[in-house]
């Protein structure tokens, strides 16, 4: 492995915070607290703390939406407090309430979130562009799942990061479904990553529930980026274990999705565990660590989401919004 | 003013680019072919600032749009250019939702600096795409500013005023204008967002025009000036749109003829319509009339001629507004 040992142990506990916070805004969404919709991460959020963990405050980050990118933004250390306030709707979220789902942390180079998928791929190019011109030293992680290639955007962008060698990671966490269609009969290929051949840019695959195998890719894609190389093309072959939307459908077409596998998935895959014992096999953690990491992690969610629920609901007025729509 | 030097519109355009590229090395251009060029506002950019300023990109909308947003937020200035503004529609999500709403919807926090660039104009007999005028479009969608000129003057320096702005504008000029001359001053100038002109003065009636049309309107104003006194008001810009300039005419006229060669179905000049019914209905001694673009496709052939507003619509329009 190329990671030390301290990168093993920050990046469990980074998931750990992560599943931790992602099951607090599943119990806000049941409970009606949350506003706008839930798309639930589960067992998929091994590579979004991947994706973020080697980052430096000036690189550029797109989230992928599963749990709304909680698990990037915390390993990039955003502070995830205003984006919970923002999905409560409350004063001080980090879109003053506006958005409901939207990240907006510019000081740390994640500028938005878009309601369409694919949006983040024209403007990752933008973001590359910028990073080049101003020789910053910036790169682009460019985060999204194999659903978003069905867009054009997705391949405009390859071709023009391509033609331009930008500092950008394709960074695809495949969780072999769209919506409520399997990939299966939306790409013609065992592979999304397949695509990247055709526009000459590199691409790995990796096991996106074995946290440590993202965590080393990642800085591989990172390292290719920054030194000038040109796009990456990642592809985290992961999962997802539950329906796209918090209480819709969970069916592929017209056939349900089989809930015994999920479960096998859930009991067998989850990244959580498997990282867990081997931190325990590496004699890096003791059971009794973990079980700590996991208490601090629940504790740490439920005290956000207490103290999001208590600041009041953002009501501006209409002159406010009025004077909010130009710079 | 001061030189008498006259240049055409698409090099009162090209003057505003160099200057601002000149003096702030964060503006470049993206666009489909503007390197060679397509239209003569960016013949030589290429060859003084250099190929990675002046972009060529693949025929890609979506890409080259949210590439200037992107650069934006990451602090550049980009200028895009989609050739003809009809193109635009390819990146509609980006054009027309994403860059003007990026803004409110992420806590007004970031400013989004970036213009968007394109030719329209009916009577040139290339058919709808290559025609069509999206400032409809554009200002029924919050946080884009949309600004066409009618003078090679007013090019330059809405273009500067444009470019300088931190918010997302879209320019337009019209196709028919592109070689159209008028002087325009070598010195730095800017003509803010929102501020209409008065083309020509006048007391019987007021005609709004934009672009191209506002040379209709004058040859109207300017045949009938024996028996009508017509006033010629150019808003500049579509949002922000002047209103306090077109009503203070109103105070005087008292009527209103607005010209818009875009389709009339909810369009600028129904929206100006419903803005003067509402801050200014007892100024008007009759009804609005409008002379837009038919509610049918921008036909090619020979049609496109006729179908767009022309100086005998416009006359016709001025002339039904006075007699009732």
């Amino acid at each position: 492995m190329t990671l030390t040992n301290e990168n093993c142990i920050e990046l469990f506990r980074t998931l750990v915070r992560a599943m931790a916070l992602d099951r607090v805004m599943m119990r806000l969404i049941r409970a009606g607290k949350l506003v706008g919709f839930y798309h639930e991460g589960g067992i998929a959020l091994a590579p979004g703390v991947a994706a973020g963990f080697f980052l430096s405050k000036n690189d550029i980050m797109l989230p992928h939406y599963r749990a709304h990118g909680l698990a990037h933004m915390l390993s990039k250390r955003v502070d995830v407090k205003l984006y919970f306030a923002e999905h409560l709707g409350r004063v001080g979220g980090c879109c003053k309430g506006r958005s409901s789902y939207h990240a907006s942390f510019p000081a740390d180079h994640i500028f938005g979130s878009s309601g369409n998928i694919g949006a983040n791929f024209p403007v990752s190019v933008g973001y590359g562009f910028a990073a080049k011109r101003k020789s910053s030293g910036q790169i682009v992680m460019n985060c999204s799942g194999d659903g978003s290639y069905g867009s054009g955007r997705s391949h405009e962008a390859l071709l023009m990061s391509a033609n331009w060698q930008l500092p950008i990671v394709f960074w695809c966490e495949a969780n072999g479904m769209a919506q409520h269609s399997s990939m299966e009969k939306l790409f013609p290929g065992p592979n999304i990553s397949s695509l990247a051949s055709g526009f000459g840019i590199p691409s790995h695959i990796v096991d996106g529930q074995d946290l440590f195998a993202c965590a080393e890719i990642a800085q591989v894609a990172i390292a290719h980026v920054r030194a000038g190389k040109g796009p990456i093309f990642v592809e985290c072959k992961t999962l997802r274990a539950q329906e796209h939307s918090v209480g819709g459908v969970n069916k592929a077409g017209i056939k349900p999705r089989d809930p015994d596998l999920m479960r096998r998935w859930r009991a067998e895959r989850d990244p959580e565990r498997l990282a867990g014992a081997r931190l325990i096999q590496l004699g890096l953690l003791t059971e009794k660590e973990i079980t700590e990491i996991h208490a601090a992690a629940d504790c740490e969610a439920d005290a956000l989401a207490e103290a999001c629920e208590s600041l009041p609901k953002a009501m501006p007025s209409i002159e406010e919004l009025q004077s909010a729509v130009y710079a | 003013m001061s030189t008498g030097r006259e240049l055409a519109l698409t090099e009162a355009i090209r003057e505003a680019y160099i200057e601002e590229m000149r003096r702030d090395e964060r503006v470049f251009l993206i666009g489909t072919s503007i390197q060679a060029p397509t239209f003569p506002h960016t013949n030589g950019l290429a060859e003084e600032f250099g190929e990675d300023r002046v972009l060529d990109t693949p025929i890609s909308e979506p890409a080259m749009t949210g590439c200037a947003m992107g650069a934006a937020q990451e602090g550049l200035r980009p200028i895009v250019d989609y050739m003809y503004a009809g193109f635009a529609y390819y990146a509609a999500s980006e054009a027309f939702l994403q860059v003007g709403q990026y803004h409110f919807l992420h806590g007004s926090q970031h400013p989004l600096p970036m213009v968007m660039v394109g030719t329209c104009g009916v009577g040139r007999r290339v058919g709808n795409e290559h025609s069509t005028l999206p400032y409809g479009t554009l200002i029924h969608h919050p946080g884009i500013k949309v600004c066409m000129p009618s003078t090679p003057y007013d090019a330059k320096g809405l273009m500067k005023a444009a470019i300088r702005d931190d918010n997302p504008v879209f320019f337009l000029w019209h196709t028919s204008m592109m070689m159209q001359k008028g002087p325009v001053p070598e010195e730095d100038y800017i003509i803010p967002l929102g501020s209409a002109d008065i083309k020509r003065a006048g007391t019987d009636l007021t005609i709004l025009a934009s672009g191209f049309q506002v040379g209709n309107a004058l040859k109207v104003a300017e045949k009938l000036s024996a028996e009508i006194s017509i006033e010629v008001v150019d808003p500049r810009s579509f949002e922000p749109f002047d209103r306090e300039t077109l009503l203070t005419s109103l105070e005087k006229t008292n009527r209103l003829v607005i010209v818009d060669e875009d389709f009339e179905r909810g369009g600028f000049a129904a929206e100006v319509t419903a803005q003067v019914m509402e801050h200014g209905y007892d100024l008007l001694d009759a009804p609005v009339k409008r002379v837009c673009h038919p509610h049918f496709p921008v036909p090619g052939g020979y049609i496109d001629a006729y179908t767009m507003p022309t100086p005998e619509r416009i006359e016709a329009a001025v002339r039904a507004v006075m007699g009732s």
